[in-house]
């Protein structure tokens, strides 16, 4: 009987222990938390202060809306530092509860901080258990990288969600940004001869009034929050920025095209539009001599024609055959424009050497250090194979009659 | 223990040998001295280990009622045989609270940093002591449903990985890009002491086998399956990671994991992996942990249960003694994969085999 009771006892304290441990010491309720969404890194003024971090921590009041005050949904907090950790130190100082890391969205690098180099950067930001390696990556091009986490945006409350929610638009629709994730980025700064690509943010219109509520007062936003362009590196550092076909190419040779617009000229002043439905693309390289080898770049595509105001009899398929020839020029045009540009930035950050490197990994350890010379006059070849699979709803336009 | 009564089933085994030998190799960077090529390195460590798991189930052939340190009592003399089997029961423990460490510290760098990392090693020796005090059996037994938790776990995610278009195949090319020589660096290092000759422990629980003719069959096909699974999971971890990021870091899974996002909507999903640390870490410390008892009880004709707090309590010393830091304690590790437990799991049993066959040239074994 007293064994019963002693055993009992005993049960019973380790319920009541159990109950002390949950979560251990590391337990945060959630009402002490603050999210951060959105982080800004910018180049401080002096190498005391050389890092500039903003955070954006969402004001979980404002969106659920019970207690809204009809003030800011988000807010930034900035600390400065000699590096990253003690940046965050300093911000953390200035909010009320503790920054909670692990819903990191956006990190966003300023244009300046990029030119000068990237890579001491990326540690905290790989190493810490916390942020995790999905949040998306962003240069905020000409401007500090501030500006972009403190502009109001129309459709999500939150404007890191925002950006983010824009730059799965544009990938899905219009080919040329992709997503680019921090450990993209530290793969691409190890890129012998390259470095990482990494897209670009803008905000565009007026930036002064772009952190109020006014912002979004009026129909048309008076400054909008956009990606741009993608910013492309040599090692860690920031040597240009690829616009319009340049980009487009180069998300093709990096196969990270889902769907893109694409035009051709069809005689004098006349566009034919086709929506690219899919690309997939190779790139290999016949690298028997390293130091002159041989790249190929194989793409196939599928795309369906949405615009033909012409007198073109669409229900010919030759003419669908001389079109899609049409096509696979412009494909390669896009291509070339972004080799040349690579090539003018002196950057392999297509990825070509590692092409190489698979096809002759003992040639490549004799070009691997200078293979940017060889990188600029590699012979290119491209085999592209366009099919337009449909015209749409209609065949030959009205204006064919 | 009375061995007439605990008894462990086909199935029972190989959910306990698939969950002790994917343990903590599962979570970390496996065979990665080898680099893109460390997939190779595993399956050439396990078809090594299946190697010298023969020698262990010839050795229980002969002996199927005595365990380890039972033959070696035996085969070396009362006096010498004594010696090693203590050589070994202290191997056992040493290995528990290797093990014990490595999972603890794992779960204070990837989760709860401010959690003293004595408190999770006692909640997980605790957990730990529990369990055997209920019986090797119980062990067998819960792994079974651990082992389909595990292996659910797994599916789930490689499926998740493939849906979320983080595989780059890429990543794993070019192949034997410095030759062969890293690759076999990496075997002799490392691949075919861990976790593969760490099968060894399994010597000391094989008499309590209930099919004795299947039950070695069983464990080496788990130990070769358990082999592709992990060296599956490391070539996923350097096709979704590349090389270098899965070489520097302590545990590739869980990155290479969180790289897992399907629409918004399923992510975070890394604290699966913590989960099927905490799992592993626990079958494997457990079975150390067991053939340790048994040794004990064995040698000193002590009832099993009472061995179980002092035992526990060595291990978890053992653990928080080991090193001051985890680097330190994976440095001493990898010197003690090579030249230590070699000595345990190569040598001393091929001297005991060898010795077995002159004894049965002399006079054929008794059956019993």
């Amino acid at each position: 009987m007293n064994r019963k009771f002693l055993r009992g006892t005993v049960a019973a304290l380790c319920c009541i222990a159990i109950l002390g441990l949950t979560g251990c010491w590391d337990s945060v309720e959630l009402n002490r938390r603050a999210v951060v969404t959105g982080v800004a890194i910018d180049r401080g003024p002096s190498e005391e202060e050389k890092y500039e971090l903003s955070f954006q921590v969402v004001v979980a009041d404002e969106i659920s809306g019970k207690n809204a005050r009809s003030t800011s949904p988000v807010a930034v907090y900035t600390g400065r530092g000699r590096s990253m950790f003690e940046a965050l130190a300093n911000a953390s100082r200035q909010t009320a509860r503790f920054l909670s890391l692990g819903h990191v969205r956006v990190l966003v690098i300023s244009e300046k901080f990029g030119r000068e180099g990237i890579k001491d950067i990326m540690d905290v930001l790989e190493r810490d258990s916390e942020t995790r390696l999905t949040s998306f990556m962003f240069i905020s091009k000409g401007q500090t990288a501030k500006d972009s986490l403190t502009t109001m945006t129309v459709f999500s409350k939150i404007p890191a969600n925002d950006l983010v929610e824009k730059l799965e638009t544009t990938s899905r629709q219009f080919g040329y940004n992709f997503r680019m994730e921090v450990d993209d980025v530290v793969r691409g700064l190890q890129i012998p001869g390259g470095g990482p690509l990494i897209n670009g943010v803008l905000v565009s219109g007026d930036e002064k009034k772009s952190d109020t509520n006014d912002n979004l007062k009026s129909i048309a936003p008076k400054a909008t929050l956009k990606v741009t362009g993608i910013a492309a590196f040599k090692a860690d550092k920031l040597v240009g920025w690829l616009e319009g076909s340049e980009a487009v190419g180069t998300a093709l040779l990096k196969n990270k095209i889902s769907q893109m617009p694409l035009l051709v000229k069809s005689g004098k002043g006349n566009y034919v539009s086709f929506s690219v439905y899919l690309s997939q693309v190779k790139v290999e390289a016949e690298a028997d001599n390293p130091e002159d080898p041989l790249i190929t770049i194989k793409i196939t595509q599928q795309a369906g024609l949405k615009e033909s105001p012409n007198n073109l009899d669409l229900t010919n398929p030759k003419v669908l055959n001389d079109l899609s020839k049409l096509l696979q020029q412009e494909t390669e045009k896009q291509l070339t424009a972004a080799l040349t540009a690579a090539r003018r930035m002196n950057s392999d950050f297509l990825g070509f050497g590692e092409a190489v490197k698979r096809d002759n990994k003992k040639g490549w350890k004799m070009v691997e250090n200078h293979w940017e010379q060889i990188f600029k006059k590699c012979r290119v070849k491209y085999e592209i194979d366009a099919v337009i699979r449909h015209t749409d709803m209609r065949s030959s336009s009205f204006q064919a009659n | 223990m009375n061995k007439g009564s605990v008894k462990i089933g086909l199935f029972e085994i190989f959910t306990l040998t698939l969950l002790f030998e994917l343990g903590t190799a599962l979570v970390v960077n496996l065979g990665m001295e080898s680099g893109k090529d460390a997939w190779l390195s595993i399956l050439i460590g396990d078809c090594i280990g299946l190697f010298v798991f023969v020698g262990y189930a010839f050795l229980y052939r002969r002996y199927p009622k005595l365990s380890l340190t039972g033959y070696t009592r035996k085969l070396l003399g009362k006096y010498i045989g004594a010696v090693v089997a203590v050589l070994y029961v202290i191997l056992f423990m040493n290995l528990a609270g290797r093990d014990l460490r490595d999972g603890s510290t794992m779960l204070v760098m990837a989760t709860m940093h401010r959690t003293p990392l004595f408190i999770i090693s006692v909640l997980m020796i605790l957990s730990c002591a529990y369990v055997l005090h209920k019986g090797v059996e119980v062990l067998a037994r819960t792994s079974l449903i651990f082992g389909v938790i595990v292996l659910s776990i797994g599916i789930f995610c490689t499926i998740l990985l493939v849906l979320s278009g983080s595989i780059d195949i890429n990543h794993l090319l070019p192949m034997l890009e410095n030759g062969i020589q890293p690759v076999l660096s990496s075997v002799v290092h490392q691949n075919f002491m861990f976790p593969f000759g760490e099968m060894i422990s399994f010597t000391m629980l094989m008499p309590y086998l209930s099919n004795r003719k299947k039950g070695p069959w069983v464990i080496g096909a788990t130990m070769f399956l358990s082999g592709l699974l992990l060296s599956f999971t490391m070539a996923l971890n350097i096709s979704v990671l590349g090389a270098d990021i899965a070489k520097r870091s302590p545990l590739p899974l869980m990155p290479t994991i969180s790289k897992i996002s399907i629409s918004d909507f399923i992510q975070r999903v890394d604290i699966l992996v913590v989960m099927v640390l905490i799992i592993g870490v626990f079958f494997k410390m457990a079975v150390f942990f067991a053939a340790a008892l048994v040794g004990l009880s064995e040698l000193f004709n002590l009832p099993y249960r009472k061995m179980v707090y002092p035992v526990s309590l060595i291990i978890l010393f053992t653990s928080m003694l080991d090193a001051r830091s985890f680097t330190e304690h994976l440095q001493e590790g990898g010197k003690l994969l090579y030249t230590v437990y070699p000595v345990f799991m190569l040598l001393f049993p091929a001297i005991l085999i060898l010795l077995s066959f002159i004894r049965g040239h002399r006079s054929p074994p008794r059956s019993g």
